[in-house]
């Protein structure tokens, strides 16, 4: 058994070993001490309730709960022997991770009380054995060495960038301060995850850059610096492609957004990192660019009626998520620095104010965001915070975003702050 | 088939996770329940400790009835892990289907579902033929007895739920959702028609 108030990475264990029961001693942290379990891969319930695939399905996980309970029940140096060393486990909890069913999905969640009770099972389940994994201190007596613990978790991939995603998409809707603070110590005591993170970006970037192109539209960036291709005048937009295909592009859209969305609500402090690539400009000329050419297909091509409607909603969905977006990088790179009284302040309030005005170009988006979060309360709150703000300049700043409303046809449901805070300016 | 997700297109494009062949699953059902039966059969309860208990404590006369229904559960195990498998096998089936009834009446969802976890599917006289038989050899000894045997000579460890990491941990099952009260453009009484672009 473990000894007290040695860390893991440290502890030697003495173990009956081999048929006489002779006893031998070895690192407590050795794949011989690992038990042969054969975890299973997670495969989702069925789409049909065919009895037979429900039946199938349901051996299939009762296993996959069983395994992990047990998992769960082990002391804390056999949990972590299994973590290490055993292949099987960590292919079991990246097969959940990637294909457990999302509230989201168009399949949704399952009906069958039976088989929502495993699910439920399994679900709890895998976000324990995550949060185990995500703690190097469990008690006075079981804790790793932080650094052994941030090579551990890294050099054998038990977190990696898809999968801190996909856990704040599955789990952090109800769980955000758990996660949080799993996230916040992985990154914490391993740096490494800042910089995967900074290497991941461009690769979402990339994926906002597919859909446009899919939709037939040229990213910004790639406007003059890439040769067009000579069949590009053939490519398919989102009126004419196929209608299953128009389909994903909208569940990926979708799928992207709240992803995104839930990893920056859940741990903000990867905000930053967003904004050294520019993300937040990326962000608006996606959305003013794709949303209107897919919100067009999606209401004038013939569909059937409850895909047309589901459509919608995706789409409507993502808006928000984006704009959600939006308003997290903002509020956690610009404003929340200001409201704090950083030291620069003058160069975090030059940056709000230049996002804002690059918000102007993209008419729609900033008339969304706008709605959702005024943008007069934030000049507001700046003019408290910073009283040498330029006038001129915020007055042409909700001057834009005025027009921005009547040039997407919305009103306003309530009297435009904007219009009495520039106003108030105005008059005093 | 899953829908697309930003997070496969990262684990294809990004060189941020480890690049597993995960097409292939490397334990299917099969081997998983071979495996469970390996477990089992390391177990301190064997075959040859329940016959020497039922020899020990019963009289001579009781005897040759109880011999009958060992053998009756036997061949009931032969029958459910089938016949390509050896004496050490089907004893190991035999010890599983003792344990699983010697406190059942009959044959439960429960009971059903543990014998097709270790085993896969089997047939139901199968399962039958040995509650009943190990119903009435348990019925010759008392089942408090019979239950201290098996406690003292089980090695397995059943899950100490109360050690669980994570038992008192508060976790909420939401999830994200569409918004169903998203108005929609045609149902207000839009008229899509007008704005068809030609």
């Amino acid at each position: 058994m473990a000894c007290a108030k040695v860390p893991l990475d440290e502890l030697h264990v003495t173990e009956p070993f081999g048929p006489q029961g002779k006893e031998r001693t070895l690192p407590a942290l050795h794949p011989d001490r690992k038990e042969e379990r054969c975890f299973l891969a997670y495969k989702p319930p069925p789409e049909d309730s065919t009895p037979a695939l429900v039946e199938e399905f349901l051996e299939h996980a009762q296993f996959i709960s069983e395994d992990l309970e047990w998992l769960l029940a082990l002391p804390h140096d056999k949990f972590w022997v299994q973590v290490v060393f055993d292949e099987s486990l960590q292919r079991c909890l990246d097969s959940y991770l990637r294909h457990a069913p999302r509230g989201l999905d168009p399949s949704g969640l399952s009906s069958s009380p039976a088989v929502a009770d495993m699910q439920r099972n399994i679900h709890r389940f895998v976000f324990m054995v995550f949060l185990r994994m995500a703690t190097h201190k469990e008690s006075k007596e079981n804790f790793i060495t932080p650094a052994v613990f941030a090579e551990i978790i890294y050099n054998n991939y038990l977190f990696d960038i898809p999968k801190i995603l996909d856990l704040c998409v599955l789990f952090g809707k109800g769980n955000s301060q758990l996660l949080h603070k799993m996230i916040e110590n992985i990154f914490t005591q391993q740096p490494s995850y800042y910089g995967d993170l900074d290497e991941t970006i461009p690769s979402i970037i990339q994926v906002f850059d597919m859909i446009l192109q899919k939709c037939g539209i040229q990213p910004e960036n790639t406007g003059n610096s890439q040769p067009l291709k000579l069949n590009a005048n053939k490519c398919l937009t989102a009126m004419s492609m196929p209608e299953e295909e128009l389909a994903d592009l909208v569940l990926y859209m979708c799928d992207t957004c709240t992803t995104i969305q839930s990893f920056l609500d859940t741990f903000p402090e990867a905000c930053s990192t967003f904004k050294q690539h520019n993300f937040l400009n990326r962000l608006s000329s996606f959305y003013e660019m794709a949303v209107p050419d897919l919100e067009k297909a999606v209401k004038k091509r013939n569909f059937n009626r409850s895909l047309q409607e589901d459509m919608w909603r995706r789409i409507s969905y993502s808006r928000k998520k984006m704009v959600e977006i939006a308003h997290l990088l903002l509020q956690h790179t610009c404003l929340q620095p200001i409201l704090e009284g950083s030291e620069n302040m003058v160069s975090y309030v030059e940056d709000l104010l230049q996002d804002f005005t690059a918000f102007l170009q993209e008419k729609r988006f900033l008339a969304d965001y706008d709605e959702q979060f005024p943008i007069a309360d934030d000049i507001s709150l700046l003019q408290q915070a910073f009283p040498h703000l330029d006038d001129t300049r915020t007055s042409y700043l909700l001057q834009g975003v005025e027009s921005s409303w009547e040039f997407v046809g919305k009103k306003r449901s309530f009297p435009s702050s904007a219009n009495h805070s520039t106003g108030a300016k105005s008059k005093s | 088939m899953s829908p697309p997700r930003l997070t496969g297109a990262l684990r294809s494009f990004s060189s941020v996770s480890k690049q597993d062949d995960l097409t292939q699953d490397i334990y299917d059902l099969k081997s998983k329940r071979l495996k469970r039966q390996e477990i089992f059969a390391r177990d301190g309860l064997t075959w040859q400790k329940i016959v020497q208990f039922f020899t020990q404590h019963l009289e001579k006369k009781d005897q040759p009835a109880a011999n009958h229904e060992l053998k009756n559960i036997l061949q009931a195990a032969k029958q459910i892990v089938g016949t390509d498998h050896g004496q050490d096998t089907i004893e190991s089936a035999g010890v599983f289907l003792f344990k699983t009834f010697y406190n059942k009446d009959q044959i439960g969802h429960e009971e059903t579902r543990a014998i097709k976890q270790m085993f896969g599917p089997f047939p139901a006289s199968a399962a039958e033929m040995s509650c009943a038989a190990v119903g009435r050899l348990v019925a010759q000894i008392g089942e408090s007895q019979v239950d201290a045997f098996i406690q003292t000579q089980s090695s397995l460890k059943t899950v100490n739920r109360s050690s669980i990491f994570g038992r008192n941990i508060a976790f909420s099952f939401d999830t994200y959702v569409l918004d169903a009260q998203d108005p929609l453009p045609w149902s207000e009484g839009t008229d899509t028609e007008q704005d068809m672009d030609f």
